[in-house]
């Protein structure tokens, strides 16, 4: 029975949130622990940035170049701007860098977390009455919202940038061609919108890192199972968030405008 | 430097510090602790004793409240553990420094924040006194001119001495040690033994410490406590242990040259099994029949035995 795997998923699930909510329960100590906090800002986001980017060009450069020749066959080339910026805000910018943070940051912050775990750290810590979520999965989580969104403003930036970039070199479409159509991918909301979502993501895939990190047990191979099941998890959980937060969306837009 | 008030003061030697009364602990379906009763008097290292693996650290655990018993009470200083809140252990905890069996230093804080952690979390002094007090223990340990290395930069024992100026930082009334000289050369062991007959002496700390190793158990106890099969086999002063007469105490200590344990304990103790209860009951009228017996018939008896324990896991508490 208590090998049964459903059980264990649901228990892992219940617990996960269970930690999500704590931790952001502890927000308040988050100018206490700023020291913290601004080490994992740095670590998720600052040293992220870099790969993320390079990450998001290459998307960007490929869907263009995609795109672009389906379109050339309608002689509507020009139009890529406007499918690759409405694509990269909505859908590619959140979920390609919320996918770029888990595999760099997630895995390596369940496996961080559940090395403390069995080197008795977190046992530590609660001993000296210091709660171990405050003060190891808050700034982690936090430091997570705080950076995703971010990331992804930027991710999002170089993907059309790299896009404009494939359209202009190898499709043959005139910069003010592409940023003409390029303003009508996007309106505000759908930008407010794509960040939401990598709030979503970053908290979800921060959450079961943490969770994974604090329920590791058994050494060195349950480091790694932490770890590679934060990887599964998470990218599992995002991707179907985003299919139901993009309903969700396109549903709220369609009633909307049924109003007006 | 030592935090004593009146009221614990006039207490002294009446009350036992720690004081467990029948507690009972099971982990999957072994029992690991069984009826567990012993008591810690104010200012004495207590040194609890026994093979590898038998619920010498469940015990610890269960005294800070990372585990909770079954059955039985465990009280600290008078006030009862097993029905605290989290809250109220919490605030219990406060008295307590445990040295953990690796140091458990928090591995992105350098050692003087390490030792400056329950000082910057429990109280309200300035920057300039936390120091102070920081730099009085890390002398203590003999390691401020190493304030300023990671743990990951350190010697085991280094990070031993290190963890044991953070568990004392606040001046905790009651040290608890988890294996002090587990994987440290014998030099370097004894160095930490030295450390905690200094505490003792000097700052005037109750201690328990969980050791297997008898060389420091011999240097460091006020009172031994031989650990066996979930229960306390015998307790008494370091020369009341080495003079024992029970075969069982011999064979721990001696380490397996004399005494003897019941032959089915000697089979679990080889494979790295505690000796159950059950296992201890049925060996009592299993014993003239099982003697009577040849050597080939180990291999079933082997089989009997419960199932390979787990590893005790600490609860989690979401």
């Amino acid at each position: 029975m208590k090998d049964f795997i459903g059980l264990r998923a649901v228990r892992g699930a219940g617990y996960t949130l269970l930690l999500l909510l704590e931790a952001l329960g502890y927000i308040n100590h988050a100018w206490k622990r700023r020291r913290a906090l601004f080490t994992q800002m740095h670590v998720i986001g600052t040293q992220s940035l870099a790969i993320t980017c390079f990450f998001m060009l290459l998307v960007g450069m490929v869907f263009a170049l995609q795109t672009g020749i389906e379109f050339a066959r309608f002689g509507q080339t020009s139009l890529v701007g406007l499918v690759i910026v409405s694509a990269m805000v909505r859908e590619l910018g959140p979920w390609m860098t919320a996918f770029v943070l888990i595999a760099r940051v997630g895995s390596s912050m369940a496996a961080e977390i559940g090395t403390m775990k069995t080197s008795e750290e977190i046992d530590a810590l609660e001993v000296m009455s210091i709660n171990p979520v405050s003060f190891v999965v808050m700034p982690r989580l936090i430091g997570y919202a705080i950076m995703g969104p971010i990331l992804t403003v930027f991710g999002t930036l170089v993907g059309v940038a790299g896009g404009a970039l494939v359209a202009n070199v190898q499709l043959g479409v005139p910069l003010a061609d592409f940023l003409r159509f390029a303003e009508r991918g996007a309106e505000p909301l759908d930008v407010y919108w794509g960040l939401l979502k990598s709030l979503v993501f970053s908290l979800c895939a921060g959450a079961v890192a943490c969770s994974n990190g604090m329920r590791t047990s058994g050494g060195a191979v349950g480091v790694g199972r932490a770890s590679r099941n934060t990887v599964v998890v998470a990218l599992t959980l995002t991707v179907f968030l985003n299919y139901l937060l993009t309903s969700f969306y396109r549903m709220v837009k369609r009633l909307v405008a049924g109003i007006l | 430097m030592q935090t004593e008030d009146p009221h614990t003061e006039a207490l002294v030697d009446s009350t036992p510090v720690v004081e467990f009364t029948g507690v009972c602990k099971m982990l999957g379906n072994r029992k690991i602790l069984d009826n567990l009763s012993f008591g810690v008097q104010r200012g004495e290292t207590f040194v609890i004793i026994g093979y590898s693996g038998t619920g010498k650290s469940v015990t610890l655990r269960n005294l800070i409240g990372l585990m909770r018993p079954d059955e039985g009470s465990i009280r600290v200083a008078g006030e009862e553990i097993t029905t605290m809140t989290n809250k109220e252990l919490e605030v219990m905890r406060r008295k307590f420094g445990v040295l953990f069996q690796s140091g458990a230093l928090i591995a992105w804080l350098d050692l003087f924040q390490n030792v400056e952690l329950p000082l910057l979390e429990h109280s309200k002094m300035s920057r300039r006194k936390r120091a102070e007090i920081v730099q009085q223990k890390l002398e203590l340990v003999n390691l401020w001119q190493d304030k300023d290395k990671f743990p990951a930069e350190i010697s085991g024992g280094m990070k031993k001495r290190a963890g044991l100026a953070r568990a004392i930082a606040l001046d905790p009334e009651l040290v608890l040690y988890d294996e002090p000289s587990s994987g440290l050369d014998p030099v370097i062991g004894y160095e930490i033994d030295k450390l905690i007959n200094r505490l003792r002496d000097q700052l005037k700390m109750t201690q328990i410490v969980v050791t297997h190793d008898m060389e420091s158990a011999y240097t460091i106890a006020s009172r031994i406590g031989m650990f066996y099969q979930g229960g306390m086999l015998q307790i008494g002063t370091p020369d009341e242990i080495r003079t024992s007469e029970i075969e069982e105490v011999q064979h721990f200590i001696t380490g397996g040259r004399k005494g003897a344990v019941s032959r089915r304990s000697t089979t679990a103790i080889l494979k790295g099994r505690s000796p159950t209860l059950s296992a201890r009951l049925e060996a009592g009228h299993d014993e003239a029949h099982t003697a009577t017996e040849t050597g080939g018939d180990a291999a079933p008896e082997i089989m009997e035995l419960e199932p390979e324990p787990s590893p005790p896991e600490p609860e989690n508490k979401p």
